[in-house]
């Protein structure tokens, strides 16, 4: 049988500040621990050095405000770099899967960037998405999203996108940051039923995310049938978590991935540094890598510890139920959006930056194309620390666009680019995989 | 004057130097049944080409622990491991008389499992019924702590004094437990036979009235002294492609990047210096194709060398893998791959007409043309070695990386030189270097470079030291210590630096080799601060102190 592929980047010399959980320590004893266990030495595991993505494999997904240059460090260059290089392995057909042990992480990344939101500022996953659709041309993918904050980052990226499911658990919005992610995001009117939200309460244990694993992830990813399954593999459900409040184990995890069977999985977040992540990362590689995971455990578990309530598995199973009523319904649901909506379908959003205090406001709109998910313009205005506001128009082809969408938007692109209410004017255009920005003060384009 | 003598697997070399100049060499074929016999006799002819000159080092490089474990002539050892909860046991096939034992340590070296002491108790007694006298120990993390893995020693001892017991924490306190585990293992296999021939050595130099210090020479290029090495056989393997590393670099010291080729009668071993330095194998010495952690040459052996067989199989021209003696122009039976270059190249070496008689005897069976033949063949070992030696560059190219700076900085190997070492390597590597486009280097003493590596480096030694400040202790190898932190409050890494310099310096002395500790240079430095909460509670440092592979001071070069 063919290796597990690994991806080990720690980032020892990269933190959000010196004390922030996103820090140089975050993988420390992760790597005492797989180094110690000399996992890396076996048959079943191929070790991988990081990669380095472009700029052009960042345009792809996001609209960085007002350039790449601005948010990007070198560091989460080399993280999106190392899950393109683990995505390689797997399509070039090295590994059997693989898993890309990588931060700074990315989840909480949405499609405009102006800032750091959740500890992210790239999304790892997405440009891992797009750069596999324009390499390999794969068109259906599943996200699964464990980590126990919403990936409302990667929901946004692909909410009108009905060739991507997400499906994301999590501790419940009303209690844990992001504050989203509840049952009625489902995804836009083109897409509907392809972004599932499974808002978890605070203490559930491993059996109820199996539960929910089991009949509604299960069931969807085959009938879903994506090309390739992806685990965006946040470690922080767990009982020890400093952050959140949930009450996973690292044997949760390692039966989790053994049934999701993902082709990647990419570290997302996770701060119980010490007495979690090096369990969980165990676990998970030796789930991936087909290894007997019966005798792992933290040192402080006793499976007798957490129990869940009759009252939270009901909770749990009645909004199963629902999620895969709509998830099954979604064709026809679609089928009715399109016939009664108009031209564009508009849709205000206001995002809030945790890491850097930024309020970022948005409009909307999606072409409500007959043919294709339909191209969509996001005009978005925020200030940022040096007193500017930045007041941009982007607008986005998808993957699947038809030739119609690709010209309107170019059309709108070049509208734009000489009205001069925005500062700048982005065009990503994954189609032709061209990616314009325009600035409209030095009158200065640039094309990746 | 100074002895370099390199017991081979086919070969052994021995060099007398003095000044700047090989005094004498001497090569006789190896007895594998009596390496002891072949090295002292190599050693008489040197000591006579002395006379009464002053011998003041001998350093040995030898197989005998190579060829215990290859030929699965160690002694019968028993293994204890303490794995801890995590992976499943079956997936340590290291020892067939293996126990395992329920207690483990942390990465921070906090004990998160107590030692049974009944199942202790009960593997104690399986293992003296068994008649074992060897026994090997492993836990997990002991380079945190080692407290399990004294105690079980303690407790056998106490039971069967008979017994012989190694424990891991004194080989390594390398991260990597399994690797740390065979290392033991081989260590208590090899231990007893390895100090046999250590006494008997030093019997054999003491007969023979000498005042002189014995070393031996390791995987990593570097000398340590006999003394040393009873505690530590595994290092002595390799130490033949080492000496050969070693002596390509003493050919022409510089900083260039080069790749040393040593071709012998059966084999090439292809070794690659960077900017001076030879490379390490970045996950230590294979041995038996088990991942060790004996510090060793990142070292590819290829089954190419110069008295390969050359033979055919209906229409398709085959080299090796086997030896069947010497190549026909040193008076063999058959064409091997030495008489092919030497045919078409017209060389020169040896009795030529044999090489020729010998190729044309081949091709007229094959029903080929010499000449093609030889230029076949000569195409097929050269690219053989080409490849060989691009893989290593990608290799050492796609070593993982865990910071930033290593990834953005990426390396790129520009090969300057090849460097040929072996009597075959004067026919062979000009072709190689031609092929890449390189320079090549075949020196006057190509043949007996791997005794001259060993007659003139000097002793390596590489200190490592982890410290945690929030639980207020630090380990250090080599010896397995674990000791409380003299110094309260804010540590930095220049006090760690001072630590790990003191302990270097201890050792040296206790080596004899406080000459080359100044020379002691930090190949790597990590530090992190352990935050609980939002505040700083403590430090973390590992951090790597060597005196890396080089030549003694009186070293300037070799002139013929």
């Amino acid at each position: 049988m063919k290796p597990t592929g690994i991806l080990f980047f720690p980032a020892f010399d990269w933190a959000i500040s010196p004390t922030h959980p996103e820090r140089e320590e975050r993988l420390l004893y992760t790597r005492d621990q797989i180094f110690e266990e000399g996992i890396m030495d076996f048959p079943q595991i191929r070790e991988y050095q990081p990669g380095l993505a472009t700029a052009k494999d960042i345009a792809r997904v996001h609209f960085c405000v007002p350039d790449i240059d601005t948010h990007i460090t070198e560091a989460h260059l080399v993280s999106a770099g190392s899950a393109l290089l683990m995505a390689d392995a797997v399509m070039q057909g090295e590994v059997r899967n693989g898993f890309a042990i990588i931060r700074p992480p990315g989840h909480h990344a949405m499609t405009v960037t102006h800032g750091n939101r959740g500890f992210c500022n790239i999304n790892n996953e997405a440009i891992m998405i797009e750069y596999l659709r324009k390499k390999y041309g794969v068109k259906r993918i599943a996200i699964i999203d464990t980590d126990v904050h919403h990936g409302d980052g990667t929901q946004e990226i692909y909410y009108n996108d009905p060739d991507v499911l997400f499906v994301s658990f999590h501790q419940d919005g009303r209690t844990l940051y992001p504050g989203s992610g509840f049952m009625d995001e489902l995804g836009g009117p083109l897409a509907y039923g392809t972004t599932i939200n499974i808002p978890l309460a605070p203490k559930t244990t491993d059996t109820g995310i199996n539960y929910a694993i089991d009949n509604l992830i299960l069931p969807m990813l085959e009938e879903f049938k994506p090309e390739l399954i992806i685990n965006s593999a946040g470690q922080d459900n767990h009982y020890s978590d400093p952050l959140a409040n949930m009450a996973f184990s690292a044997k949760g995890y390692a039966d989790l991935n053994k049934k999701l069977k993902p082709d990647i999985a990419v570290l997302e977040g996770g701060y119980s540094v010490e007495t979690a992540l090096p369990y969980i990362n165990m676990a998970l590689i030796m789930a991936m890598a087909n290894i007997d995971y019966s005798n792992l455990r933290e040192p402080d578990y006793v499976p007798s510890r957490f129990k869940e309530s009759k009252r939270n598995l009901d909770y749990i199973k009645d909004m199963v139920e629902k999620q895969l009523n709509v998830f099954r319904k979604r064709e026809e649901i679609i089928a009715e959006n399109r016939q009664k909506a108009g031209d564009f379908h508009s849709y205000h959003r206001s995002i809030f930056y945790d890491t850097e205090y930024l309020h970022e406001d948005q409009r909307n709109e999606l072409r409500m194309c007959p043919q294709c998910s339909g191209f969509r313009v996001i005009n978005s205005s925020c200030q940022h620390h040096n007193g500017r506001l930045y007041k941009v128009s982007c607008i986005s082809v998808p993957a699947n666009a038809c030739s119609q969408c690709q010209e309107q938007a170019r059309r709108v692109y070049r509208d734009m680019s000489s009205y001069n209410h925005y500062d700048f004017v982005y065009l990503q255009d994954r189609l032709g995989d061209e990616y314009r920005s325009f600035d409209l003060q030095k009158d200065l384009e640039k094309v990746l | 004057m100074l002895i370099g003598i390199d017991v081979g697997g086919t070969y052994t070399d021995g060099v007398l130097f003095h000044g700047n100049s090989i005094i004498a060499a001497e090569k006789r074929p190896t007895d594998e049944n009596d390496l002891k016999n072949t090295l002292l006799q190599v050693l008489d002819e040197l000591l006579k080409a002395a006379g009464k000159a002053e011998i003041k080092r001998i350093v040995l490089s030898t197989t005998l622990v190579t060829n215990i474990l290859a030929t699965g002539k160690g002694e019968r050892t028993a293994l204890i491991l303490l794995p801890g909860r995590s992976l499943p046991y079956s997936e340590y096939k290291i020892c067939p008389e293996t126990y395992f034992l329920k207690g483990s340590i942390d990465f921070r070296g906090k004990e998160t499992e107590s030692l049974d002491k009944a199942q202790l108790a009960q593997i104690i007694n399986d293992i003296q019924l068994s008649g074992v006298k060897k026994l090997a120990i492993a836990s997990k993390f002991c380079n945190r702590n080692a407290e399990h893995e004294i105690a079980v020693k303690k407790a056998v001892q106490e039971k069967c004094p008979e017994i012989s017991v190694s424990i891991s924490s004194e080989i390594s306190s390398k991260l990597n437990f399994p690797r740390r585990a065979v290392s033991t293992y081989f260590t208590a296999m090899t231990i007893d036979k390895w100090n046999e021939f250590a006494d008997e050595i030093e019997e054999a130099i003491k007969a023979r009235g000498l005042q002189t210090e014995i070393h031996i020479l390791k995987a990593d290029g570097g000398t340590m002294p006999l003394q040393i090495s009873r505690k530590r056989p595994c290092e002595t393997v390799f130490s033949g492609p080492a000496a050969s590393t070693m002596g390509g670099l003493a050919l022409d010291q510089n900083e260039k990047n080069s790749v040393v080729v040593d071709i012998g009668g059966t084999t090439s071993d292809i070794s690659l210096i960077i900017s001076g330095q030879p490379l390490y194998a970045s996950r230590g010495a294979r041995i038996e194709d088990k991942f060790t952690h004996v510090n060793a040459f990142a070292l590819r052996s290829i089954a190419l060398g110069g008295d390969s067989l050359i033979w055919h199989d209906e229409d398709i021209i085959q080299i090796g893998p086997q030896r069947q003696g010497v190549a026909a122009c040193f008076g063999g039976e058959h064409a091997t791959v030495t008489d092919v270059f030497n045919y078409h190249l017209n060389l020169g070496i040896g009795n030529s007409e044999m090489s020729t008689a010998s190729i044309e005897k081949l091709a007229g069976k094959a029903g080929m043309d010499s000449a093609d033949l030889t230029a076949n063949i000569v195409d097929m070992a050269v690219e053989r070695l080409t490849r060989t030696i691009r893989d290593m560059f990608r290799e050492w190219e796609n070593e993982p990386a865990y910071k930033v700076w290593e990834v953005i900085n990426k390396r790129k190997f520009h090969l300057d030189r090849i460097i040929g070492i072996g009597a075959a390597a004067k026919s062979i590597i000009p072709m190689v270097a031609e092929r890449m486009q390189v320079d090549c280097l075949i020196h006057e003493y190509s043949p007996v470079a791997n005794a001259l590596g060993a007659s003139v480096v000097r002793p390596t030694l590489a200190v490592d030291l982890h410290i945690d400040t929030q639980n207020n202790y630090y380990t250090v190898d080599p010896g397995g210590l674990k000791e409380e932190l003299r110094k309260a409050g804010d540590w930095q890494l220049e006090d760690a630096r001072q630590l790990a310099r003191t302990h270097l310096d201890k050792v040296c002395r206790e080596r004899g080799m406080e000459e080359y500790a100044a020379e002691s240079s930090f190949y790597m430095e990590e530090q992190f601060n352990v935050i609980r909460g939002w505040s700083r509670s403590g430090k973390i440092f590992d951090l790597g102190l060597q005196v890396s592979p080089g030549f003694i001071k009186e070293y300037k070069g070799v002139e013929i």
